[in-house]
């Protein structure tokens, strides 16, 4: 009886849910947000969860986006691609036309049917590279730099730091040995022969607690860079085996994965020097952190624990949901309500230098570049803080744009 | 004597062979194929392509697993690297323009070649030696994949499949695609209902009992083992065909993964080693029960007007779902399918004793 009473109750209850969610939102802008928040991507998901929904609720307590609140649907997908599309396919049932996966499986694996139904998939910093080619997939947003130009602006930077030539130079690039490490390889070998540098590879397998033999082969090397594609514990093992092995941190270049917790268990004396490729600015000084600090957390409203804050994965987040409230903006502002996907693609394609009050570089995103430009920018940690190395710039585009075309010219939507 | 007797009495050796040993199982199934047939004018699309579709197109995965680990009792950990094998060939084959229905083939024929090319291998070890062996060719078939951008298809690993067609016809409707999941599993469900009745079936059973003393009574162990790799192989690999074709539209690697293998595994042992009922139970407990829970607790949650943050709304769901199994394979180590047959039984006893006649 009991059994057969609580089933009742819980079902009652996920109808009442249901019921709730469908009459509050009618006049909202809802954009879906299926993340993993419980597998292989938690280290990075709670921050950005939490980033777009304090945004959503500061821009509501401020009027919402031309009178319409925002609501982000938060629901987590465990990195299944399975998972992902029936998420996407719930939601897209109940009037969402923006989503956000933030894994690269789940993407991929929704990619071909946001395309085929004409919805907005905001997929900055993660997915197939090519995707910011807009004239073939209109649909997906990778607002924000690609790994590829990510690994580019990384080779330009290093040549700066040689002197401006690198040729007889010798690059190392360590990976995790999967498409999201592998991704950079084939920029990286246009680039070493236009430059003349030695590219050297060293794989590492999954998940990067296992680096002992990259090392060890990297102090015969002896690479003047290495750039490092690795996430989050790899990190602190990375570090590990650059004091076994002599190699200096400061010549360690990794990619935009690499947060305050990954210094914390470095150790912030012993991490510095160490830089990363950044494609937000980090910090509380940025204006748009400062203003969610001052508005939601002083008054204990954040959608989280004010410590996730201090985390770049927050300013990633923003970074990501930034663009999209701004691309509604222009929507609404240009064809008026009710907003919907072609609406929102104009909005998207019409964002000229918008830098979220300062969270990252000035973006333009065009018809043709969904990316917005694709610039970055290189980090020291000071041991205190990240201390920015270059300015915001984007280089080696034409090779990038090449290999884009190329890529994207196979993609076809049946 | 006044009462009669209980239990199924067979007379005559086609009495005892027949498919349905009472008309009621006979009816159920009836019953269920006509639900499945008119399945796309009762369920709404959204349940109807991403829960049902996926339930089928596994099920019939999983059968293909049973066959090999419930029937023949050999432990297979490598069930997934079988299907990315026949979903890959398929694709590649169909980019080709070889026809679909040459296409699936083509995936079946090769996972088969691929999975006994291993099993040759691996027969020739017992129990956690063969596990370990399947796992290896996991793991093989994983480095592959990731490792040759001519077969994964290059930018990110995603190959994106052609559109599925069969006899000419594009099928693109979800109604459509339904089908063609439905017809495929019905297929393989009619195959293992005949397996147990026919002499291979029983060969099978035999070899998992005891392989040497099956190879007293004249079966040879290694022979149909090999032949239930290869059966089985063949099913997986064109299921995987199939559910790349009717539902991810393109293969990545991380479709076949290895996590996926242990789910694979996962579905036949909680629905059950052996049985068919339990199979397409075990598949809806492991595929479908995450999202489901997930929505009950969210729902649940914000009814109650409880604040969860985002962290915990995912992770509870994880918990319920893993206590879940847990209970279940307690109350019943032998699978869902045992359960459902426990409960069978005894209402056949009673209040359904006049149905077996």
């Amino acid at each position: 009886m009991t059994i057969h009473r609580t089933i009742k109750a819980l079902t009652v209850a996920t109808l009442l849910g249901m019921a709730g969610q469908t009459a509050s939102a009618q006049e909202a802008i809802r954009i879906g947000a299926c993340l993993d928040l419980s597998k292989a991507y938690t280290f990075v998901s709670p921050q950005v969860a939490q980033a777009a929904q304090d945004l959503a609720k500061y821009v509501n307590q401020s009027g919402g986006i031309g009178g319409h609140p925002v609501e982000i649907i938060v629901r987590d997908h465990g990195n299944e691609p399975q998972r992902g599309v029936e998420c996407y396919e719930q939601l897209k049932r109940e009037g969402v036309f923006i989503f956000n996966f933030l894994s690269t499986p789940v993407t991929n694996a929704v990619l071909p049917r946001a395309m085929k139904d004409g919805n907005i998939v905001m997929q900055s910093f993660v997915g197939r590279g090519d995707a910011v080619d807009g004239e073939v997939f209109k649909w997906i947003f990778p607002v924000g730099p690609t790994y590829w130009q990510q690994a580019a602006n990384d080779v330009a930077f290093i040549k700066g730091r040689l002197g401006g030539k690198l040729t007889g130079a010798k690059i190392g690039f360590i990976y995790l040995d999967y498409p999201f490490g592998q991704e950079p390889i084939e920029v990286l070998k246009t680039l070493s022969k236009a430059e003349g540098f030695d590219l050297k590879l060293y794989p590492v397998p999954l998940p990067g607690s296992d680096q002992a033999s990259a090392w060890t082969q990297m102090r015969r090397d002896k690479p003047d860079y290495v750039i490092s594609w690795i996430l989050a514990g790899g990190h602190v093992v990375a570090f590990k085996e650059m004091k076994r092995n002599g190699f200096p941190i400061d010549k360690y270049l990794s990619v935009n994965w690499l947060n305050e917790v990954d210094i914390r268990n470095i150790g912030d004396e012993a991490a510095k020097g160490i830089l990363r490729g950044t494609n937000v600015a980090g910090g509380q000084e940025v204006p748009l952190v400062k203003t969610l600090l001052e508005n939601l957390y002083s008054k204990g409203q954040g959608s989280g624990p004010e410590t996730s804050v201090r985390d770049v994965y927050y300013n990633t987040g923003l970074a990501i949901y930034a663009p999209a409230f701004e691309a509604a903006r222009i929507a609404i502002k240009k064809y008026g309500w009710p907003l919907n996907a072609e609406k929102m693609k104009d909005g998207y394609e019409s964002i000229k230098n918008f830098d979220g009050s300062g969270v990252m570089s000035p973006i333009t995103v065009t018809a043709k570049d969904h990316g917005g430009g694709g610039k970055t920018r290189v980090e020291q940690w000071d041991g205190k803080s990240w201390v920015p190395l270059s300015d915001w710039s984007a280089d080696y585009t034409d090779v990038v744009w090449k290999l884009i075309k190329e890529n994207s010219s196979k993609f076809k939507v049946e | 004597m006044f009462y009669r007797l209980s239990g199924v009495h067979h007379a005559s050796y086609m009495s005892d062979s027949r498919l349905y040993k009472i008309p009621a199982d006979r009816n159920l199934a009836l019953f269920f194929l006509a639900l499945g047939l008119a399945a796309p004018f009762l369920f709404g699309s959204l349940y109807l392509n991403s829960y049902v579709l996926p339930w089928l197109v596994w099920t019939a995965a999983a059968l293909g697993l049973n066959m090999v680990t419930g029937w023949a009792g050999q432990l297979h950990l490598g069930y997934a690297a079988v299907m990315a094998v026949g979903a890959y060939s398929a694709v590649h084959a169909a980019k080709f323009g070889v026809p679909w229905e040459f296409a699936l083939l083509i995936g079946g024929i090769s996972a088969s070649v691929i999975g006994s090319l291993f099993a040759f291998a691996a027969l020739r070890v017992k129990g956690l030696y063969l596990a370990l062996t399947t796992l290896a060719m996991q793991f093989v078939m994983d480095w592959v994949l990731t490792h040759s951008p001519t077969i994964s298809g290059g930018s990110h690993a995603s190959l994106q499949a052609p559109t599925f067609a069969l006899l000419g016809q594009k099928i693109t409707s979800d109604t459509g695609l339904y089908y063609v999941a439905f017809g495929w599993c019905l297929l393989v469900t009619i195959f293992m209902l005949n397996l147990r009745r026919t002499g291979l079936g029983r060969a099978l059973v035999a070899v998992r009992e005891k392989d040497y003393a099956a190879a007293v009574l004249g079966v040879n162990s290694f022979y149909y083992k090999f032949v239930a790799f290869a059966t089985s192989s063949f099913i997986g690999g064109v299921s995987g065909a199939i559910l790349v074709a009717t539902f991810f539209f393109l293969a990545a690697p991380e479709q076949f993964s290895v996590a996926v293998s242990i789910q694979a595994l996962a579905m036949i042992i909680v629905g059950g080693l052996g049985s068919i009922i339990g199979t397409y139970f075990g598949v809806a407990l492991i595929l479908l029960m995450p999202s489901i829970v997930n929505g009950i607790v969210a729902g649940g949650a914000s009814t109650l007007g409880l604040k969860l943050n985002v962290e915990s709304l995912a992770h509870i769901p994880n918990a319920v779902y893993g206590a879940l199994i847990i209970i279940i394979l307690m109350i019943e180590p032998l699978g869902l399918g045992k359960l459902y047959g426990n409960i069978r039984d005894y209402l056949i006893l009673w209040p359904f004793d006049q149905l077996k006649k």
